[in-house]
């Protein structure tokens, strides 16, 4: 190169085709690794710690399998982000997203191949996304008027979300868990107020959801078991001595019996601070620091239930769901909020003593108890149902919703497809290939499944070139089924995401044309 | 549709010629983790059954564990292939889970993966495997539950003979007869009548002492601490009508929590300091006195000494028996058998604080002393199992325990086991008051209805149930290899039996022969057995699951 260098030493620079093509690669690579675990039959993943410890995880939730790579190419990098996002915003249709994604990356490098200007294939995917956005809202139900209509609309989001995860066994059962969790947040998405415990042994179904709260923590020795309609304060506080908390900070006494009244004095000093919250008229003290020997005592012999270390969690959440507010200094008891609940006792679960609260303030709250094998089941069922009830919580503000199964993309494709043949100019060719991507989801659930996809797709075709249908992919029985009949729905909300951000993923990596590699720092093995 | 083939034509064998690469690799991916499984089956199969044979494994630092203990076994591998290593975990599933069988559930892994790889071979979609175990595995329950025979908590002659059952596998198989009822007599002693599901292992402590044999192994209604009596000053070693209090305050010189200095100016003042100091620990032990409590336990403090020769020879002088450095941990078990308080301050030292026992003594024995208190007044639901035992076997546990604290777990094991099992047991007492009969008659059983089953059903279900129902006779076999017999004909001769309606014959090891097991006493509860057919099948379903080993940071 004649030209003055632009760039550093080690700095790479890719143009044109080149660019475009390693972006394609890189996001379609990504799509193709988390493929596999698309659909109930899909399959999971081991991912292997290469750090300390060699910790291994198993998995078929596609934002986790992402979150964890080691990806180095950029367009591999949106796609992982995007997952990210549907995994915070909507909770579930994380692989969804990156697969669409991948497939209309596919499309794009064939129109690419055959001449056709990147900012034409995205004018297209634009009108195509906007044409499938309009035939998904015409076909949404909304069964917001009717409650139990509505109650049997979010089982069936549930368990066709919880039928592609670890819990497909026992989806009815837990289905039902996270519906009535959801349920009780009364429409708020905060889903703080739903405690997830995890305890091994067990099994599965043995998994249970709780009223009330429950801290894995221990009662301090001789104070009461049980207690109805307890007072709680929540503290952060340091039950010692309060210390002089500058170094080097030395009592000079001259006789042993000056030694003897200082620590009395500092015991006094426990005592009061002791009894200062005993004025609070409480029952139940929780602190998250230690409570040591002497006040534990003190406690016990006013009848008060003291627990000791609880983790910082533990108290936020605590005083959330009782109604009281984290106190650190006791001066004036008017002005601390203290916790209320019906009924304080220690339950046993499995081989665990835990504490349980009931009864507490805030109706929403509740505690969803998971039994399983082995921490991997553990693991991997906490995610699955997150990702349930986050879905589950959208929909209760957003509650319309739409069958399942590959229904929803056959419906898109054939109103983009109508619209690809009303549409003059190259950019039919793009919203073609719009539908093409959408037809590659059903596809990509029934290989899954080990079923003849080419046969499917052709015979769900068919049946949605009709007016109404509810045909979709039946894995189980592996032919084309009715949707409504079997009880498969989505989230309109879920569905709607992924078809946005995957087209909006996919045009910005087309839009692509040169790639910088800046130099790298010195000391970095990786590139 | 003719019309419309050409649109999903090019995605359909586009993505046809992409599956067909990418297929190979995840067959590899999971052919690769069947192998490793069954390789970690393997190595734990010859140790099934009371004619198991041990493992001797070499640890890295240069020790040497011998042992047939499956869990322990695979604990120690340190395997690092991921599917292996679910393995692992699968076997302290089941310990977790049912406290025995951690082999058994292994080998049945093991040879249910061997089933679906020649189903997998023969074109069978993994999930088709995977579903087709899944209604394997209700049914098999099912198949137990109608083996069972019911349980009353009450029935201890029922629950010692499955302790003893589970006892026969492992080193200490001859003291069987002495360990089984007493684990047996050891958890009915602190399982609460109105709550038989809330049994606490923790309220049972074992206390391991050289010396003796395993014969000496003994219950103790009461209390027993491995430490001796502090002797210093000549106190008693003897007390009885015992008031006992717990304290957790310490007698020695006073200390704050703030850094102190005592400034001393000349000798007239420290004599006076010395003088102070006496005054101040004779003072504490007058008020301990003055309550009447003649024993004292008191609690290791790491701010400063719990006692010091001056206290613990005061002490001695008010004739007060003093036990020192009790765990911090301990103080709850220790105040819940002694039904008393604990003090934390001296100046809430008071009567009503204290427990009451008959007798307080110190014993000793083989080349150790310890402290036991009997004879308590109102006492809690707790027992304590005082482990004796001078062989190689628990001076070598013993001695590896100071160097190891994961071997902590394998000591306690030859008294641990049967209270685990027991302890299992009375947990699902309350849903499951069975036992099962053990000897692989269960397998075999299992085996057969199952097979009778496959052939109602129809399709891939039926040819994947029929190969699981032949896998499910590894039990037997194993058993009967282990234990140097022929292996087909006795599995051969239990399925004819078995066919015949016999549902409780297995494999009577020690006669080398086929018998009804029920009459031989062979029993375990039927927790074992459900948990190991369920785990195992959740696991070879996970791992047949997996298609691709993704490294991650």
């Amino acid at each position: 190169m004649a030209a003055a260098r632009l760039l550093k030493d080690e700095a790479t620079e890719e143009k044109g085709d080149r660019a475009r093509m390693a972006s394609f690669i890189g996001a379609m690579a990504i799509a193709d690794l988390v493929k596999t675990t698309l659909g109930p039959k899909g399959m999971d993943k081991i991912l292997q710690s290469t750090g300390r410890g060699r910790n291994v995880t198993v998995t078929n939730d596609g934002a986790t399998i992402l979150k964890s790579l080691h990806i180095d190419n950029p367009a591999a990098k949106v796609l992982v982000d995007i997952s990210k996002v549907q995994d915070d915003e909507v909770g579930d249709g994380t692989t969804s997203v990156v697969v669409l994604a991948g497939e209309l990356l596919r499309e794009a490098e064939k129109l690419v191949n055959q001449k056709i200007h990147p900012m034409t294939i995205i004018a297209g995917y634009r009108m195509a996304a906007e044409c499938a956005r309009n035939a998904l809202l015409l076909k949404v139900k909304d069964n917001k008027q009717d409650p139990d209509k509505f109650k049997s609309d979010l089982m069936k989001i549930a368990m066709t979300t919880l039928s592609s995860k670890i819990l497909s066994q026992d989806k009815e059962h837990f289905a039902k868990l996270a519906v009535d969790a959801v349920l009780r947040l009364k429409g708020s998405t905060n889903l703080e107020s739903i405690q997830i415990i995890k305890k091994a042994g067990g099994s599965l179904k043995d998994s249970f959801l709780d009223e009330g709260f429950i801290l894995d923590k221990k009662i301090g020795i001789g104070q009461p078991k049980r207690i109805e309609n307890a007072k709680i304060l929540v503290a952060n506080t340091a039950m010692d001595t309060d210390k002089v908390k500058i170094y080097g900070a030395r009592v000079r006494v001259d006789s042993m019996a000056r030694v003897a009244e200082i620590e009395v004095a500092e015991k006094e000093k426990m005592k009061q601070k002791v009894q200062k919250i005993i004025a609070h008229g409480i029952n139940c003290f929780v602190n998250r620091q230690l409570i040591y020997n002497f006040p534990e005592e003190l406690f016990a012999d006013a009848g008060i239930l003291a627990i000791e270390h609880a983790d910082f969690d533990g108290i936020e959440r605590l005083a959330l769901v009782t109604g009281g507010e984290i106190a650190s200094t006791f001066d004036n008891p008017e002005s601390v909020k203290l916790g209320h609940c019906k009924l304080i006792e220690e339950i046993m679960i499995g081989e665990d003593r835990l504490i349980h609260f009931s009864g507490v303030e805030m109706g929403q709250a509740c505690t969803v108890v998971l039994r399983g094998a082995s921490s991997h089941v553990l693991d991997e069922a906490e995610r699955s149902l997150h990702d349930a009830l986050c879905v589950l919580s959208q929909t209760v503000n957003d509650s319309r919703v739409l069958l399942g199964g590959g229904w929803p993309e056959m419906t898109m494709a054939k109103e983009v497809d109508e619209l690809a043949r009303k549409t003059p100019g190259k950019k039919s060719h793009a919203i073609e290939a719009f539908s093409r991507s959408l037809q590659a989801i059903p596809t990509i659930i029934s290989d899954n499944a080990g079923l003849d996809s080419a046969e499917l797709i052709s015979q769900l075709r068919a049946e949605h070139h009709k007016d109404t249908t509810n045909a979709g992919i039946d894995v189980i029985s592996g032919g084309v089924g009715d949707m409504d009949k079997l009880g498969i729905s989505e989230s309109f909300k879920v569905k709607q995401a992924v078809l946005l951000s995957a087209t909006e993923a996919a045009e910005m990596i087309l839009r692509v044309d040169e790639i910088i590699t800046c130099a790298p720092r010195k000391r970095e093995d990786r590139m | 549709m003719a019309a419309v083939a050409p649109a999903p034509a090019p995605r359909g064998s586009s993505s046809k010629t992409e599956s067909y690469t990418d297929t190979k690799r995840r067959d590899d991916v999971r052919q690769a983790n069947i192998l490793a499984a069954r390789a970690v089956a393997d190595a734990v199969r010859t140790s099934l059954g009371p004619k198991g044979m041990d493992k001797m494994i070499a640890s890295a630092n240069g020790e040497v564990i011998i042992t047939n203990d499956g869990a322990t076994i695979l604990n120690k591998m340190e395997v690092l292939q991921p599917a292996a290593k679910m393995l692992v975990d699968l076997s302290r599933s089941q310990d977790a889970a049912a406290g025995d069988g951690t082999t058994t559930v292994v080998v049945l892994a093991g040879s249910l993966l061997r089933g679906s790889l020649s189903l997998l071979s023969a074109g069978v979609h993994p999930t088709a495997v995977s579903d087709a175990l899944h209604r394997l595995a209700l049914r098999a329950v099912d198949i137990l539950h109608g083996m069972a025979i019911p349980l009353e908590l009450s029935d201890r002659d029922a629950l010692i003979k499955s302790a003893a059952t589970s006892l026969n596998s492992k080193v200490v198989s001859q003291y069987s007869s002495l360990l089984a009822p007493l684990a047996v007599d050891a958890v009915l002693s602190v399982v609460d009548p109105a709550h038989p599901d809330l049994v606490d292992l923790r309220d049972v402590k074992i206390v391991k002492k050289l010396g003796g044999t395993v014969d000496d192994t003994e219950l103790v209604k009461g209390l027993v601490f491995d430490k001796k009596v502090s002797h210093s000053a000549g106190g008693p070693t003897r007390v009885e009508n015992a008031k006992i209090a717990v304290i957790q305050f310490q007698i020695s010189p006073p200390k704050t929590d703030i850094e102190q200095s005592i400034v001393v100016s000349d000798y007239t003042q420290m004599d006076r300091i010395l003088r102070e100091e006496r005054n101040y620990i004779l003072g504490m032990v007058k008020k301990i006195k003055a309550t009447g409590c003649n024993v004292l336990l008191i609690q290791k403090s790491i701010l400063r000494d719990a006692v010091t020769d001056l206290s613990l020879h005061y002490l001695a002088k008010a004739k007060i028996l003093v036990i020192k450095d009790v765990e911090r941990d301990e103080i709850e078990f220790v105040t819940k058998t002694l039904n008393c308080l604990p003090i934390a301050n001296i100046e809430h030292f008071r009567e009503e604080k204290l427990g009451f026992a008959n007798c307080v003594e110190e014993v000793s024995i083989g080349d150790g002393k310890i402290v036991k208190i009997t004879g308590i007044k109102d006492m809690g639901r707790t027992t304590t199992v005082l482990v004796r035992g001078s062989n190689q076997l628990v001076l070598d546990e013993a001695e590896r325990s100071l160097h190891d604290a994961l071997c902590v777990l394998k000591p306690k094991e030859f008294i641990w086991t049967p209270i685990y099992i027991l302890h299992g047991m009375l947990r699902c007492l309350v849903n499951k008051k069975f036992l099962i009969a053990g000897g692989g008659a269960p397998e075999i059983e299992m085996s057969r209805q199952l097979g009778a089953w496959a052939k109602e059903l129809q399709g891939m279900e039926s040819y994947c149930i029929k190969e699981f129902a032949e896998a499910l006779e590894v039990i037997p076999y194993t058993l009967a290899e282990n234990a140097g017999l022929n292996p087909i004909a006795i599995v051969t001769e239990l399925r004819n039996r078995h066919a015949q309606g016999e549902i409780n014959t297995g494999i009577n090891v020690r006669k080398g022969q086929i018998t009804n097991i029920l009459e031989e006493n062979v029993v375990q509860p039927l927790l074992v057995s459900t948990s190991a057919i369920t785990l195992a099948t959740e696991c070879v379903r996970m791992i047949l699951k997996i298609d691709d080993i993704i490294t991650v940071r």
